[in-house]
């Protein structure tokens, strides 16, 4: 128990929960925006598998940045198809998240075939490059707190910083911008934004592309980052988890993003668990997250039951 | 409009979708292949290379008709849980472990493997349901992560009670013969699942159409707020539906487990077809009797994509692109090319049907 | 006299084949208030939203200053000066009164939304227009008729030269009528132009200066509202002279069958819709509830209806506590409820009829025997039902939701009163239905309360109530303030004051006119 302990509350620890929260925190926020506009995004799994294929196979060939960037309008474009499907063909939304998401875990193979030329569902390191650490090591020298500091907030990817920098970026948006208040007008009662001359569903396309974008930043950073190159299925539920963030979040940037590292947390704790207790059988440990995830959801949501 | 032309035009729809569906699986081969046209042939007529195959192709037909009959009943409730993969790994589990006991010595196992997958699945479709009705917790997400839960659960039982050093303690050893299901033909698949499959489509079709059940079942799922104001227990019926479709879910478990194909516990045995039972809901439009045909259909594309991944240099995981263009298509409501102008020429006739 | 706004030859059939407008001209003169009237579905609705460009025409055009203009979207017809506020009010519940009237055009800072300059706007159209309201306050906790205020302020912060008004009468109490009609007069004044849709007329008369008039799809005439009367113009609306009339109750002795005692009801924000509510109803008599929409009649019946948790208090039917019953349980002691959307709540649209008549009744033996389903008894019941309310429809195997809204109601009316309910309650029986089915609608809830039945009423419109209850109360805020019987000196205006609280009968007063 001392053991668990030491880890949880040791600058690693936070460190490697920065480190598993950036993935699941950039679907989360790509999730608020789908939600808030009126549509539930249960495609940012497949989202962030195809962005995690484009960004590797064209950081293969490119700068990394261009591969984040791949990643990124890979994920828009897919939303762009749901936008199509959903409002323009009057498709229900849960129907076409879920075909995207059948289509990326079989296109993600196929695609992996077509770039490589064999049946392997892998590919590693060697191929694809990583996105930069960014580091913060010039903060050693502050007494007292300058080594924890930097344990804790430097090594990270770009993208993690970037990641923050939304959870403000999209608050901001939602609460201070015109474009904001409309938006929010959309989720919250279409008719009065298309009685004021907006139309929901380009709002709701904008929302769906935007949302696609932000998973498309998490693939990029799961498969330039936190692994390096891209295996089936890596997304493992990720997509998922985060849309139960988005739940858990009420709606707002803010506890969206808490929503998020409450999960990356426990993301992180399987991780470090099999090196503290061995015994335990990796299965529990690979379960924590739903576990974790589902238990809140649970909690989270009873308080607003009315009737 | 009758309800021949319904059936006429939605078979219509169905078949527009598989076309294009097809046309882009064959876009994909002509581009990934070194022989593309004996790749395409391999897909489109491998499941009637052989007696075997056809057995295959039959068997997965009957275990995705499982798959959609749990989807569509929950769904006809409008309820979007989508458990079905993780009530398959816990009934499979309990199957295996029924079949594994001393039980699976005497054919009894083959009735008790079922019953324990059913409730087990039950179970694990009765949780979402039920934090849905008392907690309001989605029921998407609470049975995704279950699904994931009911995976892990499976692989750790396996890998620490039921594996076989043998296999690299990834499968359980082969049933005995009496806790298989008897095969119709040798050598092939087409066994007892293919009955359980078919007397399943009866009993949901007569649940939803024959009972105060099914009605008001569909009618919490047409207007759930008109449902609890006639008095339906609206959250009985929801989470009912979820169990019941659990139940199904679990089934099928068994049938994989305990069906001529495996006849084990294996790790990741069901290979993602649950999942595919949404597709065969949706294409079937959630009518129990519609399923048989659209999983023979989507069974027979299947499994052509399966062999065309054994047999060419084209992956078999085609399929999944496939499968979620005709979902897109099906659940679209475009119509068909041509009927704007048949509906011009029509047009006069419905109105005055309509008046 | 310039004319502002002409339609000339519109046309209009619905993909359904509803022949809305045939061959429509109106001309409406700049600066005036121009009403048009006719009974529900005679196509006044369809005429306007063809004017706001929600609707296209098959033919026709339209003449904005003299020019002819196409108003392919609401968007089209706000550029063009052409505002309009419809029945149902589209605001965002938890935003300001000044974001809801800014949304869209927002003044900006930089980025930013300029919220102060938002207020201020806002603030001073307000003054300007005598449309008084709290700019920052959420509209969500305004009252109705401030709410319409917001509606008209959006409007003209759009810079609106013509402004249509739906039915703008319909939700407010006779008194903020006189406060919506003061602001009207100071819009014509300041050269503004109101198109106003009503049927009821003696608002027609007071308010506009000319009037058309549409009777099933045609426009039948204009008049000056001078030279109109009350009695001239229903003759143009219906054709005939109109005689809406029912049969009060027989007097004699009716027993105490409803008892409301306590009741306290909280609406959606958790705050309370209805206070500590006593009432008690006979059988044989229809109680009228007159209240202004959102002071808890919504809330009153969902709960009584068992939609709606019921915090406090008890409600018995017949000497049965039926507070903390079921919905099945409260049917079966004879409740059956009309509630007031029958599309969200009344039906379930892609039902057929045969089994939307039939879900009120999956208890009864007649129709499901151990769990299975008659089907040949469940369509002979729907068969006899369609033909004994002469709903007119394809079938009992029809999706309902496929009906029109005055044999939709008839539909959930039929399937109410064929349980044979002791208690009946009634909320806007006939909104948004014909005249026709009006009368039959009346004259089937008079039936019932013959045949002994308590049944509880409420109407957005004050001439339905006074026709047809035998007793009146007034809702204010959650709370009963005035108790009547309804005798023939008991008028709109009377009930208004109580409607807008201005004025509150004593507690002895009360409890003698509820005993």
């Amino acid at each position: 128990m001392e053991l668990i302990l030491n880890t949880v509350f040791s600058a690693a620890f936070v460190a490697a929960i920065i480190r598993t929260t950036t993935p699941i925190l950039f679907a989360s926020l790509g999730g608020l925006l789908s939600d808030l506009v009126g549509s539930l995004n249960v495609a940012l799994e497949g989202m962030m598998l195809i962005s995690c294929l484009t960004a590797v196979l064209v950081s293969a060939y490119a700068p990394w940045y261009v591969g984040v960037a791949a990643g990124m309008v890979a994920g828009g474009a897919l939303g762009a198809v749901m936008a199509l499907f959903h409002l323009r063909f009057k498709a229900d939304v849960i129907l076409v998240g879920f075909a995207i998401n059948i289509i990326a875990a079989g296109g993600t193979v196929t695609a992996l075939n077509l770039a490589t030329g064999d049946k392997g569902t892998s590919i590693g390191r060697v191929l694809s490059a990583a996105i930069p650490e960014l580091d913060l090591s010039f903060l050693d020298p502050i007494p007292v707190v300058g080594p924890v500091v930097t344990q804790m907030f430097s090594g990270h990817s770009y993208l993690t910083w970037l990641g923050a920098f939304m959870v403000f970026a999209i608050w901001y948006f939602l609460y201070r911008m015109p474009g904001g208040l409309r938006f929010r007008a959309v989720g919250e009662y279409p008719p009065a934004a298309e009685a004021a001359g907006i139309s929901p569903n380009k709002l709701r396309t904008y929302g769906l592309i935007a949302s696609g974008m932000l998973a498309g930043l998490g693939g990029a950073q799961l498969a330039m980052f936190n692994f390096v190159g891209f295996t089936r299925d890596m997304t493992n539920g990720r997509g998922f988890i985060a849309l139960g963030a988005v739940l858990l979040g009420r709606r707002h940037p803010v506890g969206t993003a808490i929503a998020a590292v409450l999960f990356g947390a426990f993301e992180a704790l399987s991780i470090a668990l099999p090196g503290i207790l061995p015994q335990i059988p990796g299965e529990v440990i690979h379960m924590i997250p739903f576990v974790v995830t589902v238990v809140a959801l649970m909690l989270s949501s009873k308080r607003k039951l009315t009737a | 409009m009758t309800q021949g032309k319904l059936i006429l035009s939605e078979t219509g729809r169905m078949i527009f979708a598989a076309v294009i569906a097809l046309a882009v699986a064959l876009v994909i081969i002509l581009l990934s292949s070194k022989t593309p046209l004996e790749t395409f042939q391999t897909f489109l007529t491998g499941p009637l290379s052989s007696k075997r195959t056809v057995g295959t192709w039959i068997d997965d037909a009957s275990k995705l008709a499982l798959a959609g009959l749990a989807f569509s009943l929950v769904f006809q409730a409008r309820q979007f849980a989508l458990g079905v993969q993780g009530q398959v790994y816990i009934g499979g589990l309990l199957a295996s472990t029924i079949a594994l006991s001393p039980l699976g010595l005497s054919w009894i196992s083959i009735p008790l493997g079922a019953i324990a997958a059913m409730l087990g699945g039950a179970l694990l479709g009765f949780i979402p349901g039920y934090a849905k009705a008392k907690l309001n917790a989605n029921e998407i997400v609470s049975s995704l992560m279950l699904n994931y839960i009911a995976y892990d659960f499976t692989a750790m039982m396996l890998r620490l009670y039921l594996a076989s050093p043998k296999s690299g303690l990834t499968a359980s050893d082969p049933f005995p013969p009496t806790a298989v299901y008897p095969a119709f033909i040798a050598r092939t698949r087409m066994d007892l699942g293919l009955v359980l499959a078919l007397v399943t489509v009866v009993v949901v079709w007569f649940l939803l159409y024959r009972t105060a059940w099914g009605l008001k079942l569909r009618l919490t799922g047409h207007n759930a707020r008109f449902a609890a104001y006639s008095g339906i227990r609206s959250n009985f019926i929801m989470v009912s539906a979820m169990t019941v479709s659990g139940a199904i879910g679990g089934l099928l478990g068994a049938l994989f487990v305990q069906g001529t194909g495996f006849a084990k516990l294996a790790a990741g045995f069901e290979a993602g077809l649950s999942f595919e039972g949404i597709l065969i809901a949706i294409v079937a439009r959630n009518r129990p009797l519609a399923i048989p045909f659209v999983a023979l259909g989507y069974g027979y594309l299947r499994q052509g994509a399966a062999l065309m991944g054994y047999r060419t240099d084209v992956p078999a995981e085609v399929i999944g692109i496939v499968q979620g263009i005709v979902i897109l298509l099906v659940a679209s409501s475009f119509t068909l090319p041509g009927r704007a102008l048949l509906n011009r020429i029509m047009g006069g006739r419905s109105a005055a049907e309509a008046s | 006299m310039t004319l502002i706004l002409e339609a000339r030859g519109i046309d209009k059939t619905y993909p359904g084949g509803v022949h809305a407008n045939q061959n429509i001209d109106l001309s409406v003169t700049a600066g005036t208030v121009h009403a048009v009237v006719g009974e529900n579905g005679a196509g006044k609705s369809t005429l306007m939203k063809i004017l706001f460009g929600v609707e296209q025409p098959n033919a026709g055009e339209i003449l904005l200053d003299g020019k002819p203009i196409v108003l392919h979207s609401p968007r089209a017809a706000i550029a063009a000066g052409i505002g309009m506020v419809f029945q149902h009010f589209s605001l965002v519940p938890s935003f300001t009164v000044a974001e809801n009237v800014v949304l869209g055009v927002e003044p900006r800072s930089g980025l930013k939304l300029d919220r102060k300059r938002a207020a201020e706007t806002v603030q001073a159209l307000a003054e300007r227009f005598r449309l008084p309201v709290d700019v920052e306050s959420p509209v969500e906790r305004l009252p109705v008729g401030q709410q319409q205020r917001v509606e008209i302020l959006k409007a003209l912060y759009r810079e609106a030269r013509v402004l249509i008004l739906d039915e703008p009468t319909a939700v407010l109490a006779p008194q903020e009528v006189v406060e919506l009609f003061a602001a009207i007069r100071s819009l014509t004044e300041q050269g503004r132009t109101i198109l106003f849709i009503a049927h009821k007329l003696p608002e027609v008369l007071e308010i506009s200066d000319r009037i058309s008039v549409m009777r099933a799809g045609k426009m039948v005439g204009e008049v000056a509202a001078s030279e109109a009367t009350e009695k001239s113009l229903a003759r143009m609306m219906v054709g005939r002279d109109v005689a809406l009339k029912v049969e009060r109750a027989h007097k004699g002795p009716h027993e105490h069958f409803c008892r409301i005692a306590g009741l306290t009801v909280k609406n959606d924000r958790g705050l309370d819709a209805i206070k500590d509510m006593d009432l008690v109803l006979r059988t044989g008599e229809i109680v009228g509830i007159a209240a202004v929409e959102g002071n808890g009649q919504s809330e009153l019946f969902d709960a009584l209806g068992g939609l709606r948790p019921i915090e406090g208090g008890s409600v018995e039917l017949g000497g049965i506590d039926v507070t903390d019953l079921s919905v099945e349980e409260k049917r079966d002691a004879g409740l059956a409820h009309i509630p007031e959307d029958r599309i969200a709540t009344g039906s379930a649209g892609g039902a057929t009829i045969a089994e939307n008549i039939v879900a009120t009744e999956l208890g009864d033996t007649r129709f499901v025997r151990r769990g299975l389903l008659d089907g040949k008894a469940i369509r002979d019941h729907a068969v006899e039902l369609i033909a004994k309310f002469s709903v007119r429809a394809p079938g009992p195997d029809a999706a309902i939701g496929t009906l029109s809204g005055g044999n939709m109601q008839k539909v959930v009316v039929a399937r109410e009163l064929s349980a044979k309910p002791r208690m009946l309650l009634v909320s806007h029986p006939t909104r948004g239905v014909d005249l026709g089915a009006t009368e039959f609608i009346w004259q089937r809830l008079a039936e019932a309360r013959d045949g002994g039945a308590s049944i509880l009423l409420t109407s957005a419109d004050l001439s339905e109530l006074l026709a047809l209850a035998d007793r009146m109360i007034v809702l204010y805020r959650g709370r009963i303030v005035a108790a009547f019987a309804n005798t023939a000196d008991l008028t709109p205006e009377v009930l208004g004051s109580y409607m807008l609280g201005f004025a509150a009968q004593g507690h002895e007063e009360l409890k003698a006119a509820l005993a």
